[in-house]
């Protein structure tokens, strides 16, 4: 694959060379940095699953892109009103494109070291600059085929074989489109904030991105009826036009369904053609220039000569982590748990989705049924006990700290731990629980309360209360059970191992247990005070089990 | 030793917004020469050397190198030097043989010179065995000889070295120590950046001592030696005007009371 989209490339050399482009300089860049993409685990479907070997093996990862593809290719069936389907399938294909791109950018397409491998050999700027433009379209065009590909064969079942050509078209202009739609924001981005900023609000975009993709993936089918889909007018809308998916539709309701067009069809059918290449130019002309260079400050690091005198302020955390671990080892395991999470991205890629996700999964099962409109749905949700389930649901919150808080790509640092003399690192993982507790669930959870408390009345409060300490319950048999690593001390793992796994599945049925217990009694609400009692007990003896925790317990990652 | 400078930094002075971090700096580099050149944290060391290797491109002044101008002619210059950064940047997914087939490329190198002498290379530093292995394994040491042979497999007339030796252990600290001995003799020209007073007192013939921007002492070890204080370490904290001696570790010591 590699080395066909090479001689494609190779066939514009006569063009490249005329402006001044050293071809074999271009051939030998695009050649390694594609050797060296193959051999780098692919972010976007990989990162929650298979993280394991460093050979991730690219066909699975393929294959996976062209399984999204057939899935999203039976969308193009919906064909009796104009542009629906084909507005759908494009909407997707761009938003996985402009996805893929975002995870990728940073980290493979503005290699940093490029400034230090390339840039003193004798390879000329618009060499270095064609290089990359080529290859974040190579890389794209890869990822755009397999996609695309189901899409092209389907398309014949609908409109016949001379569809496939013009869809190939379409899958072009569609990448084309997000490469463009990425490239703008990240070049405004860039020049609008500082490189370190930079790097948090791509951050945050992959969060919001990966969020939205789970709600709609869980809430949409259930608050839209598809047949009301199938049935929308896209043209009815003003702002529709203004959507680039619709101008990629356009193309085909131009061509071949020209008994139900009207002019703004084949106009918008022309914009989608003209864009991209005014786009690109306009990028390559104007953004470009500036762009690298501010790419050279951010990887030489000589931008952030002027040093500022920051003096650290005390906020009412500190003041937090002084009451609740008043013991000094305590208190730096608590202090270390808040700091790092609160700045590790991967940290925060993983875990602030699960955050979004509580509230996403309760609407999907609190509006699951048929035949009802949403305002019986919510109605019939106020009078029963569904919001016990959305307590114990916070759960999901929790494991997801604890699996990840003692992971990290930069675990070496954790050396720290080991030289120094701590007789009792217990004390450092209950730190590190009261953080995870006081600076992240407890928050949560009062969030969620207060939601509750809206919805269904105060008398939930015992309610809330008994289901925060079963959850703690669950959280302490988590961590006494499954995370015996300090803080950030271990390399980001596969996954649990066999052992582990049945465990957690244990755990998890215990809390589903008393979970289902605590409807049963919901009814009698003084039971319900009474209980929080035991259950503080239990969590406070189980949270001094956990602060006994000996070095012998602790699991140690090689630190060389 | 040849009367025409291979190197000529005339007025060079840069600007980092309204820092100036380079001040009117002039040099004069004569081939074979092996510069030591010393400073410390921020004195504009690492500027320099990122001017000469192209990778700053705006600056002010002129730096002519083997009769071209800098900012003229950059990619004909670059070609003349090889650099060994000092944050040891790697492509380290590939084996040595294709890192350095890609870099010998980049220099327009043709097969099968190229990787004949990237073979002959790799083995005379020691790596044959692992030619074919992916770096992300390697020790530091054996990265840094793969970048010090990044650096010279173009055959140089200038190498611009800065701290070559980190990671590297005894052995491969005196190869490196005397091969740049060799390489002067056979007329190239070593910029050599470093901390280590005590290999740059060795290897280099001409210290350039930098502080905030400006030379503040050019001339031999036994030059400075005369003039200044008996071991480099001395002569350096003297002219950077670090304190007397005793006043920070009494500030150490006292904090402890």
């Amino acid at each position: 694959m590699d080395k066909l989209l090479l001689k494609l490339v190779g066939l514009l050399n006569p063009l490249l060379e005329k402006t001044g482009v050293d071809v074999m300089q271009l051939h030998e860049i695009l050649r390694i940095k594609l050797l060296i993409d193959n051999r780098r685990p692919k972010a976007v479907f990989t990162s929650r699953k298979a993280k394991s070997g460093k050979v991730q093996s690219s066909f699975l990862a393929n294959f996976l892109i062209v399984v999204m593809g057939c899935v999203m290719g039976a969308l193009l069936f919906i064909s009796n009103k104009p542009l629906v389907g084909q507005t759908l399938y494009f909407s997707i294909f761009m938003v996985m494109m402009a996805l893929t791109l975002i995870s990728d950018f940073t980290s493979v397409l503005i290699d940093t070291r490029d400034q230090f491998i390339i840039a003193p050999r004798p390879v000329n700027d618009r060499t270095v600059a064609m290089a990359r433009f080529l290859h974040i379209t190579l890389y794209i065009t890869r990822i755009a085929l397999y996609q695309g590909l189901p899409g092209i064969l389907l398309i014949a079942f609908i409109d016949g074989l001379p569809a496939i050509p013009l869809f190939f078209l379409q899958v072009i202009e569609a990448t084309l489109l997000s490469v463009l739609l990425v490239n703008l924001v990240y070049f405004i981005l860039i020049k609008l904030v500082s490189p370190q900023k930079f790097k948090d609000i791509i951050n945050y975009i992959q969060i919001t991105f990966s969020i939205t993709i789970f709600a709609i993936y869980y809430l949409v089918p259930r608050l839209i009826n598809i047949s009301t889909i199938k049935n929308v007018d896209v043209l009815s809308h003003k702002w529709t036009c203004l959507l680039p998916p619709v101008w990629i539709a356009s193309l085909n309701e131009a061509i071949f369904h020209a008994g139900r067009i009207n002019f703004t069809v084949i106009a918008l059918a022309v914009i989608g053609l003209i864009f991209p290449i005014t786009g690109i130019w306009f990028v390559a002309k104007v953004l470009a220039p500036g762009f690298n260079r501010k790419l050279a400050i951010v990887s030489t690091a000589d931008g952030d000569s002027g040093v500022t005198n920051k003096t650290y302020k005390t906020d009412f955390r500190d003041k937090l982590a002084n009451l609740v671990a008043p013991d000094a080892i305590e208190n730096a395991g608590f202090k270390i748990t808040w700091k790092l999470a609160a700045r590790t991205r991967e940290f925060k890629m993983k875990v602030f989705p699960a955050f979004a996700y509580v509230p996403i999964y309760f609407l999907y099962f609190a509006f699951n049924g048929k035949g009802e409109t949403i305002a019986d749905k919510y109605e019939r949700m106020q009078h029963n006990t569904t919001y016990i389930f959305l307590i114990y649901l916070t759960t999901f919150v929790l494991s997801s700290i604890l699996q990840n808080v003692s992971q990290s790509a930069k675990y070496k640092s954790a050396w720290v731990y080991y030289t120094l003399p701590i007789d009792q690192p217990g004390k450092i993982l209950a730190g590190m629980y009261k953080a995870i507790i006081v600076i992240y669930f407890l928050p949560y959870c009062l969030i969620i309360s207060m939601a509750m408390l809206f919805i269904w009345g105060p008398s939930t409060i015992n309610d809330v209360i008994l289901a925060f300490t079963v959850s703690t319950i669950y959280g302490m048999l988590m961590a006494l059970f499954m995370v015996k690593g300090l803080p950030f001390s271990k390399p980001i793992m596969v996954k649990a191992g066999g052992g582990k796994m049945i465990i957690s599945f244990v755990i998890l049925g215990l809390v589903a247990a008393l979970g289902f217990g605590h409807v049963f009694i919901a009814k009698w609400e003084n039971v319900v005070w009474l209980l929080i009692i035991p259950m503080l007990l239990i969590n406070w003896i189980m949270f001094n089990q956990y602060k006994k925790q000996t070095w012998d317990a602790i699991e140690l990652a090689d630190v060389d | 030793m040849n009367d025409q400078p291979i190197i000529q930094i005339k007025n060079l002075s840069k600007f980092y917004d309204s820092k100036q971090v380079l001040k009117n700096l002039s040099i004069d580099i004569f081939p074979g020469q092996v510069i030591g050149y010393i400073g410390p944290n921020g004195a504009g060391k690492s500027t320099t050397v990122k001017i000469l290797t192209g990778l700053i491109p705006e600056f002010t002044g002129e730096v002519i190198v083997d009769g071209m101008n800098l900012a003229e002619n950059p990619q004909e210059i670059k070609k003349l030097i090889g650099y060994v950064p000092e944050n040891a940047e790697i492509y380290d997914v590939l084996t040595p043989m294709e890192y350095l087939d890609f870099i010998g490329k980049l220099y327009g190198m043709q097969e099968p010179v190229l990787s004949e002498r990237v073979v002959k290379l790799v083995t005379a530093f020691g790596l044959g065995a692992n030619i074919n292995d992916r770096m992300d394994t390697f020790s530091k040491g054996m990265k840094q000889k793969v970048l010090l042979i990044a650096g010279i497999i173009n055959n140089p007339k200038i190498l611009i070295l800065d701290e070559p030796l980190s990671g590297l252990d005894a052995n491969a600290v005196i190869l490196v120590k005397e091969l740049i001995t060799r390489l002067s003799k056979e007329g190239k020209t070593i910029f050599y950046c470093s901390h280590m007073m005590d290999v740059v007192e060795k290897v280099s013939d001409r210290i350039l001592l930098i502080n905030k921007g400006e030379i503040i002492a050019d001339g031999t070890f036994e030059s400075l030696k005369q003039n200044y204080s008996d071991t480099l370490e001395q002569i350096f904290s003297k002219l950077t005007g670090r304190e007397e001696s005793g006043v920070e570790t009494d500030a150490i010591i006292n904090a402890f009371e």
